[in-house]
């Protein structure tokens, strides 16, 4: 995935054939984040504070829902990509890029979380089996395009 | 009537909302963002960038000092302020919390 075109507020992304498949097939995932993941706090207990957790509870479940709606209209959207002779041109408005960003972190947070949420550089242990070995690829593949997307924001070219 | 329920009313409500808005609207929470081993150092200083309008350097030393010390005080802020920067951060699938500052 390479950045090619970039204006005010439109980037044009080359993706070949395989790392448009990848980027559809995870996106597919999301989201991955348990719903009991977050917490508003870690010490207090008021009925504030309880409130505020069961608020942040519906927030995020009504943004994955609309999230999940927005990625699989992405996906099936022929303008979104359009196809050229070595791959494809994926087109994105910097507010779609954010927001990508953001379903592309729920995938990679929530297949490290799959994975038993290691610390490597610690030497935990990744839990691998069966079920959770996709999830390391995921994890991955949601962190290289993340990275691709950051330096196209940050100006870099791909 | 009107004249004589109405100020007992307006009495019991000032107090409630007096008494209830103190502690809320005072700067008492600290919006803590923790390490995690999984979020991308980039896409972190990013995050901070968009939610606080920080500028890059900024965003970067509080990014270092959740990488290196654990986690970073990103602002101390009323509840609601609180509440609201906790709420963005997690939309990114940071590990932040709010925590009374005592």
């Amino acid at each position: 995935m390479k950045l090619i075109q970039a204006d005010k507020d439109r980037l044009v992304f080359h993706l070949e054939r395989r790392e448009k498949r990848s980027l559809c097939e995870i996106l597919k995932l999301y989201p991955l984040v348990p719903e009991a993941y977050q917490q508003v706090s870690k010490t207090a207990q008021s009925d504030a504070i309880k409130a505020s957790q069961q608020l942040l509870e519906e927030a995020l479940a009504a943004q994955r829902q609309e999230n999940k709606k927005q990625v699989l209209a992405m996906i099936n959207e022929p303008e979104r990509f359009q196809e050229t002779e070595s791959g494809f041109h994926f087109n994105l408005s910097v507010s779609q890029l954010e927001w990508l960003l953001q379903v592309l972190n729920d995938i990679r947070v929530g297949s490290w979380i799959a994975l038993g949420s290691p610390d490597t550089e610690k030497g935990e242990k990744i839990l691998l089996t069966e079920q959770t070995a996709p999830y390391l690829w995921v994890m991955e593949m949601a962190g290289y395009f993340e990275t691709v997307l950051l330096d196209a924001l940050n100006g870099k070219q791909g | 009537m009107a004249a004589t329920i109405t100020p007992e009313v307006l009495t019991d409500i000032g107090k409630e909302e007096k008494k209830g808005s103190k502690s809320d609207l005072e700067p008492g929470y600290l919006v803590i963002c923790w390490n995690d081993p999984v979020n991308l150092m980039d896409y972190v200083t990013h995050v901070f960038q968009v939610v606080f309008g920080w500028n890059r350097q900024k965003a970067e030393m509080h990014m270092l000092q959740v990488h290196n010390q654990g986690k970073s005080v990103l602002t101390r802020e009323s509840m609601e302020r609180a509440e609201h920067y906790v709420h963005q951060l997690q939309r990114y699938s940071l590990h932040a919390t709010m925590e009374r500052d005592q």
